[in-house]
């Protein structure tokens, strides 16, 4: 493994992301401690899904790096993937496997020979062994979003990388899923990024945020330092003032 | 390359196959189809014209039965991928250590299993109903067979590109692709037989010459190795561009962020 700056497992440098005349991404610097907590936030439209699609090596910047665990992106694309999971609410599972095979798949596909008794501990972590026969498509979206999150971590990656994680679960399935994510990074030190609308979700678990907006970092730093040096109660009050201002912008430009 | 990746991904498309019936259509039912329909017309022509029409009917069978390894090459790793964006299981995929070269071999190799089921069927078929035994072909097989399922991947490989580029709206070319090389490559007659204006575009596939050279052994001339370098080496330069349009459009999926159209 290569020589990682200090005990930093994700490091991104002046990340620029343009479609046609949107600037999706405008210079964003990002870079994650092992077991670190931090959620990316943003209203829609921010960038925060092309940041991290930039951070996973699924698009590429037009300028700027971004390096996982010492590894370059995207030269060194495949090993750095070794240490990364990924899942994401909205992304379903595929059809015609069962919970299982697309576990055991997922495993090898990390490079692991047998998965099967990481996938066991996987399901039981999250309180789902009982949907390990069960048909991917037969899941409801919490039950498919707590699988997802098993599959990113069968290979005990020192990033694991969230995007809208409990969007649409019902409260308990959210805490349980909180409850997993805490026990993971604390066990295993993973470092965990993660974006969601859901600020008190953020505030439980995530001991870091960083807000984007229009395509920037507008603030980086503990949850209440980053409510405060807005002058707002809380996140949530931080990311509706943001929203609030980005719609503004919109409408100025507009005109 | 990880050989377990590989594995992985051919065991996934395997389950794919045993869970889908409608892809038993590929390998079962058009293999029954086209054997039955070639060899009877070969089998009615042969005779009304007052011919041999069991002869007439190993030249179409044979015809139809490479065919057989070219359709199922391409369709198996063509819709392998395709099934990757039907299941929106794209992004899941790119964000694992899978490399692209480990992913291509893993559907290949379950393309060749899915190859040897559906070129069996055609071959039994035309076996049981018709007396025409492919293996009569011998060793002439290897070359002719080899060619073609390179050919094949290749045509996948493209295909793959442009729906890398220009999303699920050019699926129909894994099927039209074929259809399109299917009369000018000469499968049931000589390139004689085309239209002159078509002649030349027929004597640059790799497959008009594969054909060639099938037809050749079948009347008894042995194998031209002819046609089979030409047929090799259009089909290098093929395989070359295939690979280079397959980069090209991987590096634009990512540039312009084509993934959103997948999830």
């Amino acid at each position: 493994m290569p020589e990682v700056a200090g005990d930093l497992v994700l490091r991104a440098r002046g990340l620029v992301k343009q479609y046609k005349r949107v600037r999706a991404v405008d210079g964003v610097e990002l870079d994650v401690a092992a077991g670190e907590r931090v959620a990316l936030l943003g209203p829609n439209g921010a960038g925060k899904t092309t940041t991290l699609m930039m951070l996973l090596g699924v698009v590429s910047p037009d300028s700027g790096w971004v390096e996982v665990c010492g590894y370059r992106l995207p030269r060194h694309r495949s090993e750095a993937m070794e240490h990364v999971g990924f899942a994401a609410g909205y992304l379903p599972l595929p059809e015609r496997l069962r919970v299982r095979e697309f576990l055991q798949l997922f495993g090898q596909l990390y490079g692991m020979r047998d998965p099967a008794a990481k996938v066991e501990l996987g399901l039981a972590r999250f309180d789902i062994t009982h949907l390990g026969g069960a048909m991917g498509n037969e899941l409801s979206s919490g039950q498919r979003t707590l699988v997802g999150i098993v599959k990113a971590t069968l290979h005990q990656p020192r990033l694991l990388v969230l995007d809208e994680p409990t969007a649409s679960l019902d409260p308990d399935v959210a805490l349980r899923v909180r409850n997993g994510l805490e026990r993971l990074c604390a066990e295993e030190g993973t470092a965990l990024l993660v974006t969601s609308h859901n600020m008190i979700e953020v505030e439980r678990l995530c001991e870091r945020v960083v807000f984007v907006s229009g395509g920037h970092v507008v603030a980086d730093g503990k949850p209440a330092e980053v409510a405060a040096a807005f002058g707002r109660d809380d996140l949530e009050a931080v990311f509706l003032h943001l929203a609030e201002r980005a719609a503004e912008q919109a409408a100025e430009e507009r005109l | 390359m990880r050989w377990v990746r590989v594995k992985a991904i051919a065991r996934r498309h395997w389950y794919v196959l045993l869970r889908a019936p409608q892809r038993w259509f590929d390998v079962v039912v058009w293999p029954v189809v086209d054997a039955v329909l070639f060899g009877s017309i070969g089998l009615y022509f042969g005779t009304q014209s007052g011919g041999n029409g069991e002869q007439a009917a190993g030249f179409l069978l044979a015809g139809i039965i490479l065919f057989h390894v070219l359709f199922q090459a391409e369709i198996s790793l063509s819709t392998g991928f395709m099934e990757e964006t039907w299941s929106s299981n794209l992004l899941n995929l790119l964000t694992t250590p899978l490399r692209e070269v480990e992913y291509g071999a893993g559907v290949m190799l379950f393309g060749l299993a899915k190859l040897a089921m559906g070129v069996t069927t055609v071959s039994l078929v035309a076996l049981a109903l018709f007396a025409f035994d492919v293996t009569s072909l011998g060793l002439a097989l290897i070359p002719l067979v080899a060619i073609l399922l390179v050919v094949g991947w290749a045509i996948a490989l493209f295909v793959i590109g442009l729906i890398l580029r220009v999303g699920q709206g050019a699926e129909i070319l894994a099927w039209g692709a074929i259809a399109l090389i299917m009369p000018l490559s000469g499968i049931f007659y000589p390139v004689s037989a085309l239209p002159d204006a078509l002649q030349p575009v027929a004597q640059a596939l790799p497959t008009t010459h594969v054909f060639e050279a099938a037809r050749g052994v079948l009347a008894g001339d042995g194998l031209s190795w002819t046609q089979i370098g030409i047929a090799a080496a259009e089909s290098a330069v093929l395989v070359a561009g295939a690979i280079w349009f397959l980069v090209a459009m991987l590096a634009t999926f990512r540039k312009r962020g084509y993934i959103s159209r997948h999830v």
